[in-house]
Order: C-alpha cells, then sequence, then structure tokens
C-alpha cells in the first residue's frame, strides 16, 4: 500500500492544510519502519491475550448478571473458561517479559532509543494541544517519535500488567502465594489481592476501549486503523504530518526544504 | 350446567363411601378430599396463622408419597377430626415438647421425623441449629421442614431440577437442598440482618460468597464448587466457635487443604464473608482509590476525545468555509 492512500481522508477534509505538508518527494523513501518484526510479535501476542483476558474475566466480575452463564458455557464452563483465562494471562506475562528482555538486549547492543520515556515536553505538548483543543492556539503541539497519547498508552499496559499480573499470579496461585505473604497481612491481602485484580481489570478495559480504540481506530484519519501493527511501517507523509520532530530528525534535509517551501508560500 | 355442577360431589361422596377405610391411598384420599381443596389460612388455637392444604399430586410424587397421612400426624392439638387422637411414643412427645416453640402447629407431626431419621435427628440435636431450638428454646435454627421444604412435598436430593442455581436467587423445583439450591435456602435466614445481628454473624454472609470466586462460578453454573453445607456441615452443623466445628481455628487447614493442596494458615484467612467496611481499612479504601482512580483516567480520557473532536470538528468546518470562500 502507498502513503497516498492512506492520507486520502485527511486530503478531502484538509485539502489546504495537507498541501502545505506535502514534502519535497525526492531522496525520500514511502514508508518508514516504526515497530519492528519483535515490537509486531509482542503487540499482536499482547492484544490478542488482553481480548481473551477481558473475554473469560468480563463474566466472572458480572457474575450475577443472567447473560453471564450463557457467555461461560461459550467457553466451555467455568472450569474451562478458568483455563483459558489463566493460559492467556500467562501468555501477557510472558510477552511483557520478553518486551522486558528485548528492550534490555537492545540496550546492551547500544540500540536503545529513550523516545518512549515521558519528559517535561510531553506536559507541555498537551498543554498545547488542549490549547490548539480549544481554539485558542493555531499551532498544533510538534510531536517526536511518539505523542503524549501514545506514551500513556504504553506506560498504562506496564502499570497494568503489573497491578493485574501480579494479583493473578497470586490467585491462581493461592497456595503459594500463602507462602510468601506475611502473617501479618492475611487480614486483608486476600480481599486487597482480589480488588486490585478486579478493579484494575475493568480500568484496563475501559481505558483501552476508549482511549486506544479512539486515537488508533475511530478517529477520522486512521479509521478503520494504522496499518503500522502489521505491517511496522508509516507512510513518511504520515511521519511528517504527525510526527514533525522525528521527520525532522530522520529526514534534516527534506525538513528544511519544506519549511523553505512554507516560508515562501507565506510570503508571496 | 346444573348436571355438572352436581357432578364432582357426587363423585367425592362415592369415593367416600365405597373405597374401604383401612387402605393407605384410599386413607391419604379422604384426607386430600378437603384438604386438597382447603385454601387460605386457618388460625389454630394457639393463634398461629397456618395453611390446611396439601397438594396431593406433589405429595403422591415425594419421597415420601406412599406413607399414610396419619404415620405423622399421629395427633393434633385442637382435633377436628375423629380417629386420630391415639397414643403417642413418649419419645416423639418429648421431642414435641422440645420443639414446642419453635413449631407450635403440629409439633408432634414434626418431631414425627425421628421416626425413620433418628440418627440423622440425633446430628440436628447436637448442632448448632439444634440447639439453639431445644436447649435455648429459641425460634431461630433450622429443623427438617426448613431446609427440605414442605414436609408433603419433599423429594430426593438428586432430584434437582431447579433451572441451575435458582435463576433468580434459588427459586426452582426439586429439592430445597440440592446443590443448585443450597445456597438459597440457606439464605432464606442467613440474608436476614435480624438473625446476623441476634447471633453475631456477617450481615452478609450470602452477598461475600456470591461475590467470592467460590460463588461467582457457582452461580455461573460450575459444579462441585464448595456450598454453605461443603464447609459448615448440613445437619451436624456447629459455630464456628465450636471446637468440632470444621471451620473451627485449624480444623480450615484440613477443610480447605481438600481441594487447595497445601493450604496453611495464612491461606484458609482468605475466606470471612465478612462484608468490607471500615474495620478492615486497607481493602475498604484501597478499593475507593482504585474506583477514584478508575473514575479520573476515565473522565480524563473522555474530555480529551470529545475535545479532540471539538477540534476536528471545527478544523473541517472552517476549511469547508474558507474553500468554499475561494471556489467563489
Amino acid at each position: 500500500m502507498n502513503g497516498k492512500e492512506w492520507s486520502m481522508p485527511a486530503e478531502g477534509a484538509l485539502p489546504e492544510v495537507h498541501d502545505q505538508s506535502m514534502p519535497a518527494a525526492e531522496g525520500l523513501p514511502e514508508e518508514v519502519e516504526r515497530f519492528n518484526i519483535h515490537y509486531r510479535i509482542q503487540h499482536v501476542l499482547m492484544l490478542s491475550s488482553f481480548l481473551v483476558l477481558f473475554f473469560t474475566g468480563w463474566a466472572l466480575k458480572f457474575s450475577e448478571v443472567e447473560t453471564s452463564k450463557s457467555w461461560i458455557q461459550f467457553w466451555g464452563g467455568t472450569k474451562s473458561a478458568g483455563l483459558v483465562h489463566r493460559t492467556a494471562g500467562i501468555v501477557m506475562l510472558l510477552d511483557s517479559i520478553y518486551h522486558v528482555c528485548y528492550l534490555l538486549y537492545r540496550f546492551s547492543k547500544g540500540k536503545l532509543r529513550w523516545d518512549i520515556i515521558p519528559v517535561w515536553k510531553d506536559v507541555t505538548d498537551a498543554y498545547q494541544n488542549i490549547l490548539y483543543f480549544l481554539g485558542l492556539s493555531k499551532e498544533k503541539p510538534q510531536f517526536r517519535k511518539f505523542t503524549y497519547l501514545q506514551k500513556f498508552d504504553y506506560w498504562a499496559v506496564f502499570w497494568g500488567v503489573f497491578i493485574i499480573g501480579s494479583s493473578g499470579l497470586a490467585l491462581t496461585f493461592p497456595t503459594k502465594a500463602a507462602l510468601i505473604f506475611p502473617q501479618w497481612t492475611t487480614n486483608w491481602i486476600w480481599e486487597l489481592v482480589y480488588i486490585m485484580h478486579s478493579d484494575e481489570a475493568l480500568l484496563a478495559i475501559i481505558f483501552i476501549l476508549f482511549w486506544h480504540f479512539y486515537n488508533e481506530h475511530l478517529r477520522p484519519d486512521v479509521f478503520p486503523m494504522s496499518w503500522v501493527w502489521i505491517t511496522g511501517k508509516l507512510p513518511v507523509e504520515e511521519l511528517e504530518e504527525k510526527h514533525p520532530l522525528e521527520f525532522k530528525r530522520l529526514f534534516p534535509e527534506a525538513a528544511a526544504q519544506v519549511e523553505d517551501g512554507k516560508k515562501h508560500e507565506a510570503e508571496s | 350446567m346444573r348436571p355438572r355442577t352436581l357432578v364432582l360431589p357426587f363423585v367425592l361422596l362415592l369415593f367416600y363411601v365405597f373405597i374401604p377405610l383401612g387402605d393407605i391411598y384410599a386413607d391419604n384420599l379422604s384426607c386430600l378430599i378437603c384438604h386438597g381443596e382447603l385454601k387460605g389460612t386457618y388460625v389454630t388455637q394457639q393463634g398461629v396463622t397456618t395453611s390446611l392444604h396439601v397438594d396431593g399430586e406433589k405429595y403422591t410424587a415425594s419421597v415420601h408419597g406412599d406413607l399414610e397421612c396419619t404415620f405423622c400426624h399421629l395427633k393434633y392439638q385442637d382435633n377436628p377430626h375423629t380417629g386420630t387422637d391415639g397414643e403417642v411414643d413418649e419419645s416423639i412427645a418429648q421431642i414435641a415438647r422440645g420443639i414446642g416453640n419453635k413449631s407450635p402447629v403440629d409439633p408432634i407431626a414434626q418431631a414425627a421425623c425421628t421416626q425413620c431419621h433418628e440418627e440423622i435427628y440425633l446430628e440436628v440435636r447436637e448442632s448448632v441449629h439444634g440447639k439453639n431450638i431445644f436447649e435455648k428454646g429459641e425460634t431461630d435454627g433450622a429443623l427438617c421442614v426448613d431446609c427440605h421444604g414442605s414436609p408433603h412435598e419433599i423429594v430426593a436430593v438428586s432430584q434437582a431440577v431447579g433451572n441451575g442455581h435458582g435463576g433468580e436467587h434459588g427459586e426452582g423445583v426439586g429439592s430445597a437442598v440440592a446443590y443448585d439450591r443450597i445456597v438459597h435456602t440457606c439464605g432464606k435466614c442467613h440474608e436476614k440482618k435480624s438473625v446476623s445481628l441476634k447471633y453475631g454473624f456477617s450481615t452478609k454472609i450470602i452477598e461475600r460468597y456470591n461475590e467470592s470466586f467460590h460463588g461467582k462460578k457457582y452461580h455461573l453454573g460450575g459444579k462441585n464448587l464448595p456450598v454453605c453445607t461443603t464447609c459448615h456441615g448440613a445437619h451436624d452443623i456447629r459455630s464456628d466457635k465450636d471446637p468440632a466445628a470444621m471451620v473451627y481455628g485449624e480444623n480450615k487447614i484440613t477443610l480447605c487443604g481438600q481441594c487447595h493442596a497445601g493450604a496453611n494458615t495464612k491461606f484458609v484467612a482468605a475466606i470471612t464473608h465478612k462484608p468490607l467496611g471500615k474495620d478492615n481499612p486497607i481493602p475498604f479504601y484501597a478499593e475507593k482509590v482504585l474506583i477514584l482512580l478508575t473514575f479520573t483516567v476515565i473522565s480524563g480520557c473522555a474530555l480529551h476525545i470529545l475535545l479532540d473532536i471539538f477540534a476536528l470538528i471545527r478544523t473541517t468546518v472552517t476549511t469547508r468555509r474558507r474553500v468554499s470562500s475561494h471556489e467563489r
């Protein structure tokens, strides 16, 4: 697929803006690799295990709802639904370990970039974006490789896997967990573990349905989705439009040309 | 229409006259001629309101369907009938006196269960329910019919044809003490706040069970999950302060260990049926914090999304306007 197809909706809606942001095509690749095969595998494992955990866990959380019973039957009854849920949980935990190990590996090779770490610029970007939303500023924030929205998405997974994963392990192996829990915690630890797992899972599900689905699926410029999760590649036009600072870092000459072009247009 | 209305009393009269007394079915039938039809309630001499209705079909289908009525109804307290004021065995009379407060309508018939189920009676007598009735003369505590249902309609425990876990809280047919319905049956008393407060146990036992993993899976149709009687016993149910109880102190380790190999004291502390309250502040406030966190994150996200949509619409509208003015 070529990049132009993907900028079509934006082109229809915002012809002028798009004309301005058309990069100087010479010497530029059509697409830029954003996620290599490891990241893409990690993402697919994460999303599939997440969905299975969501589907099998939801009925347990809302067991008093009459339809939950038939939904559990769909998964082969409580025993098999539980088994599926725990298997998916293990997959998600292993996937998370894979991700962290892969990051460590890249770090040891000196290839790790710190683009995903939240920095002060994210706060100012968010502020700028809100101003733009409200119409108080005409300038959109200039994003680097990852926007603050994407960073939020990413770190939410870390938080979720830590809270839900650790409590889930304790609930899967309660007699083993009992060996680790200190005596003085026993009056409340089980309730706490249960609440952590159940309430955080609900938060994670709603968060994904709201945040991730809106930003990565429902927004008109990406609908139905960006194919980057399969191809790992982003059309260079999209990179320039959504991550101008990353574009500038990768293609400084082209970026300078575009800026010149803009200046000329403004002058004329 | 007149001949028709006369048929029923005529047939009944035929039965009454021609079927020889002494045959047990006939005997029951003669009782059911009236008691099958009696609807509404009746106030006994003791001032207790009761029903005199017996559903003949259900009685015949019950496990006791081939017993004569007088097998249990040995003697009536305020007797409008003749021929049933015979001698009552002293052992039964004694039990009947013991449960007089609890079952004022016909304590002798209630005590008559021991004629066949003596072993179970002895267990119940020693249980926390039995002691409360026999020793303290209380009206709380379960006797046979409180759990097994109307004595005229008792079916085998294996005959659980309920809509599985009772659907709407255990309403169903089949045995009220069958796996599918037992939690609801215990809940008839143990969901009552007054009972819980009086005897000092958690006011939300059933609710907390239903919220536990055991309860959730039970209500979702799981088999072989622990229900009330699994841990607390049935006829021999004991207070958790009774050292002989399965749920007393260290006994729990053996009890939970039946399913959870390797259970220890720290593990068995998980199940208490206690409500989440301020007396256990950590989970109580942890839940509040997590709810607040969920609410904050979700409303923040929703607001951000709404603003984004607002800006997208604005951009589209203003761009169109600019384009159309250019075209003009």
